[in-house]
């Protein structure tokens, strides 16, 4: 159905002339078949989005670059070809759907596509009643797209990009955003498109090991140029993006390898191995305490009363579904965020009450759009201003990030990091602000599991060095790795505050991979596996 | 005029985010108003036969061009009338645009152009979105460089000002690389002669209308004249509308009735229209 031969992208730079000396996509050669369940991954940044971009004309008409070779869809070739050429073959969707709706209800939204393609009215009918049924929407057709939730509007993005008749769906982290409630559903449910309806699927995704099991094969972006297709077991050698579960059986010499949690669970069985305890460490000083805190925007209540006391040389993981208030917790606590009542209290008084520059030298954050941060033109003069506002010894600030992100050319421009890079840039700026309390707000979004050992590593120095850190994250294997204590948040209460070996332990609504696996009390990381 | 258009935005608004808007148009119109009275008081032409507002020091500056320049002095009370009614005009029109843009949804917007005005539409939807997603993002953008604290001087405008542009233009192009891929610019079975046709088509009707507004407005003797213009102006609209909205190209699925509401807004802009119309001819 979909064939690419020898295709070569590259961006070009100010000059017109390629960026880099190797392509992006280099000489890519593989075909995809109807009903085909794909799943594509990749280090961060390593153009996992520039490829499927590729395969529906967004690359490069919207993101510049040359592109040869052959783009063989039905036979035909479409290399080059603008997207709305296209737009009856392959569907597309992306990692936020809110920012590509062009409609704001639901309806309008899923028959746009077939408007455009002047598809007749009998025929939209027909297909709206299919697709809504398919995917869980008749209830919701009438209802605005933004009291939607994160998973709802998502299998409206699917099926606005269905209703062209299309047979290959793309999607770029299409579960980036949700919980695992909405991620787990939305799953499933291409897992049927391509079985059911012989939809060929084309998922860029990093939570890998939700996939694995399902997938019919696997394509990786190498990030060298080079882009393979396989079959699961084979293609993850690379561990700088094999899940745990790949590289708990690697580590075992487990040969096939387990790609489900059922095929892993039988394999450790017969042969269990030993794992050391987790070391939790033991809380230090109170250094922040939360007192009845709310927050609320008109009538929606993000926060109820909640109280809780973070402790030096501990790092807190804050979990919940999308939803449950952990962003405007974070805000609040942090001092510069909406408040309805209660108080915070520190050594130095309420950060809510203090100047910009005393608040940051209790509490610093880095936010969910860390690059919100950055607003200079080059790496260099980020590291230098960051330098002159903390009066500290020039250079300060660029050996944090040296050491979080190796090194990187200083003249590059922030908004050309990776994802990866952007959040070390942004964490080595506050760090050096040097303050008891660090707040995290979803950090490990679009990371591949080598850049969040990185971050692992990094928090750990920070508890080491008696800092307290508050994480609020979706991603229960990093909370495995790092946390020390777990706070889950449910309608703006706090339900759950409890050590990681309990909240993560098998059986539990958010049991951590290893945990699942192995059924054994205490042991929830890869890390503490001996072999 | 004014409270006419605010008491629309206040019965019609809703809470998505370009509907809160507004509050930056009043604020910019009460700017103007203060700015053309502050600006009368100061570059005043005093004139002794003329009720006295209030008396003021005057300041005479040399500049060595023959007249002195008088600054301040007796302000009368017929020049801040004046001035009032000037400021309150613009902040009319300032109120006008910024209620079409805190209540018109571009994407309705978009959706009711027809076929061959799409690119046009597009344009002009983007150009409204602009304001209400500029204030959108420099709230966040503000709230977050609260984080990183205060830089001196320049550097404080432009750490909030680059992270809005570039957001406001990402979400733009994102947009518009969704519609792309949803089928959106499809030029579908017409061949590039009726393509080119619309094109001028839509060209002329646009310079048409718009030489004809100016002209009615600027040089009202003509009437006559400016009137054909006009009348010429719609009939090319029509003709461009018939040419570019082919079913062929398109499908209408979702149609948007008329409400009460629609027509009380229609017939009343039209009847301003007319009066405004009556008082070019009067005059």
């Amino acid at each position: 159905m979909i064939e690419i031969k020898n295709l070569t992208f590259s961006y070009l730079n100010a000059e017109g002339k390629p960026k880099a000396e190797v392509p992006q996509l280099n000489r890519v050669n593989l075909t995809i078949e109807p009903g085909e369940f794909v799943l594509v991954c990749g280090p961060t940044g390593s153009g996992k989005s520039t490829f499927l971009k590729t395969l529906n004309g967004l690359a490069p008409n919207f993101t510049g670059g040359v592109i040869t070779g052959e783009l063989l869809i039905n036979s035909v070739n479409y290399l080059g070809a603008e997207p709305h050429e296209l737009s009856h073959l392959v569907g597309y969707v992306n990692q936020q759907p809110e920012g590509a709706f062009v409609a704001d209800i639901v309806l309008d939204e899923i028959v746009y596509s077939a408007e455009q393609l002047a598809i007749s009215r009998e025929q939209i009918d027909s297909d709206v009643e299919r697709l809504s049924k398919m995917l869980g929407l008749e209830e919701l057709l009438k209802s605005p797209l933004s009291t939607l939730s994160g998973g709802q509007q998502q299998r409206v993005a699917i099926a606005a990009a269905l209703i062209s008749g299309a047979k290959v769906l793309l999607l770029d982290e299409p579960t980036s955003a949700l919980d695992l409630e909405g991620a787990t559903e939305v799953l499933n449910l291409l897992q049927r498109l391509a079985r059911e309806e012989g939809v060929s699927v084309l998922l860029a995704e990093h939570r890998i090991s939700r996939v694995i099991g399902s997938v019919d094969s696997v394509i990786v972006v190498h990030g060298d140029g080079s882009v393979t297709m396989g079959k699961p077991a084979e293609q993850f050698n690379d561990a700088r993006f094999a899940p745990p579960i790949i590289e708990l059986g690697q580590q075992l010499g487990w040969n096939p390898l387990a790609m489900t949690t059922k095929q892993a669970q039988g394999l450790w069985k017969q042969a269990p191995s030993a794992f050391k305890e987790k070391q939790l460490n033991q809380p230090g000083d109170r250094v922040l305490e939360v007192i009845d805190l709310e927050v609320s925007f008109g009538s929606i209540s993000a926060v109820k009363k909640t109280s809780l006391t973070l402790f030096g040389n501990q790092i807190t993981a804050l979990m919940g579904e999308n939803g449950s208030g952990k962003t405007s917790l974070c805000w609040a606590i942090q001092g510069s965020g909406t408040r309805t009542s209660g108080s915070v209290k520190t050594n130095s008084g309420d950060p809510k009450n203090l100047s910009v520059q005393d608040r940051l030298s209790i509490t610093t954050m880095v936010p969910q759009r860390a690059a919100d941060l950055l607003f200079l033109n080059s790496l260099a003069d980020e590291l230098q201003e960051s330098d002159t506002l903390e009066n500290v010894p020039a250079g300060t600030t660029a050996n944090l990030f040296q050491k979080l992100a190796g090194r990187i050319d200083s003249s590059i421009h922030p908004r050309d990091l990776s994802a990866g890079q952007q959040l070390s840039l942004v964490l080595s700026l506050q760090l050096v602000k040097n303050a008891p309390v660090l707040i995290l707000d979803e950090p490990t979004r679009g990371l591949d599991y080598a850049a969040k050992r990185a971050l692992a590593k990094q928090l750990d120095q920070l508890r080491d060095a008696k800092r307290s850190v508050l994480l609020a994250t979706h991603d229960i294997e990093f909370v495995a790795m790092v946390a020390d204590r777990v706070l889950v948040l449910k309608d703006g209460v706090i339900v759950e505050d409890a050590s990681p070996l309990s909240v993560l332990a098998s059986g539990q609504e958010l049991a951590s991979q290893i945990a699942e696996v192995t059924n054994q009390a205490g042991l929830i990381t890869i890390g503490q596996v001996l072999n | 005029m004014s409270a006419g258009a605010m008491l629309t935005v206040w019965l019609c608004r809703d809470d998505a985010p370009w509907s809160r808007s507004i509050r930056f148009y009043l604020f910019l119109g009460g700017i103007v108003v203060l700015l053309r009275v502050i600006f009368r008081v100061v570059f005043n032409l005093a004139d002794a036969n003329q009720d006295v507002f209030i008396s003021l020091p005057s300041i005479s500056i040399d500049l060595g061009l023959g007249n002195s320049l008088h600054l301040l002095g007796i302000v009368s009370v017929i020049s801040i009338q004046a001035a009032l009614v000037d400021g309150f005009q613009l902040a009319a029109i300032i109120l006008s645009i910024g209620m079409a843009s805190s209540l018109a949804n571009p994407r309705k917007l978009l959706r009711a152009t027809p076929g061959a005005l799409y690119e046009i539409a597009t344009a002009v939807s983007i150009a409204i979105n602009l304001a209400p997603q500029l204030i959108a993002s420099l709230k966040l953008v503000r709230r977050a460089r609260g984080l990183r604290g205060h830089s001196k001087g320049i550097k404080s405008l432009t750490g909030i000002i680059i992270p809005v542009l570039e957001d406001t233009i990402e979400q733009s192009m994102q947009l518009a690389a969704s519609m792309s891929a949803r089928g959106f610019g499809r030029k579908g079975n017409r061949t590039q002669l009726q393509l080119q046709l619309i094109r001028v088509a839509t060209f002329l009707t646009l310079t048409f209308l718009t030489v004809g507004v100016a002209m009615l407005l600027f040089s009202p003797a003509e009437q006559y004249l400016d009137l054909t213009v006009i009348v010429a102006g719609i009939v090319l609209a029509g003709f461009t509308l018939k040419l570019s909205s082919s079913r062929t190209i398109r499908t209408t699925y979702i149609i948007q009735r008329w409400q009460i509401a629609d027509l009380v807004i229609v017939v009343s802009g039209v009847l301003i229209l007319l009066a405004a119309f009556n008082g070019v001819f009067s005059k």
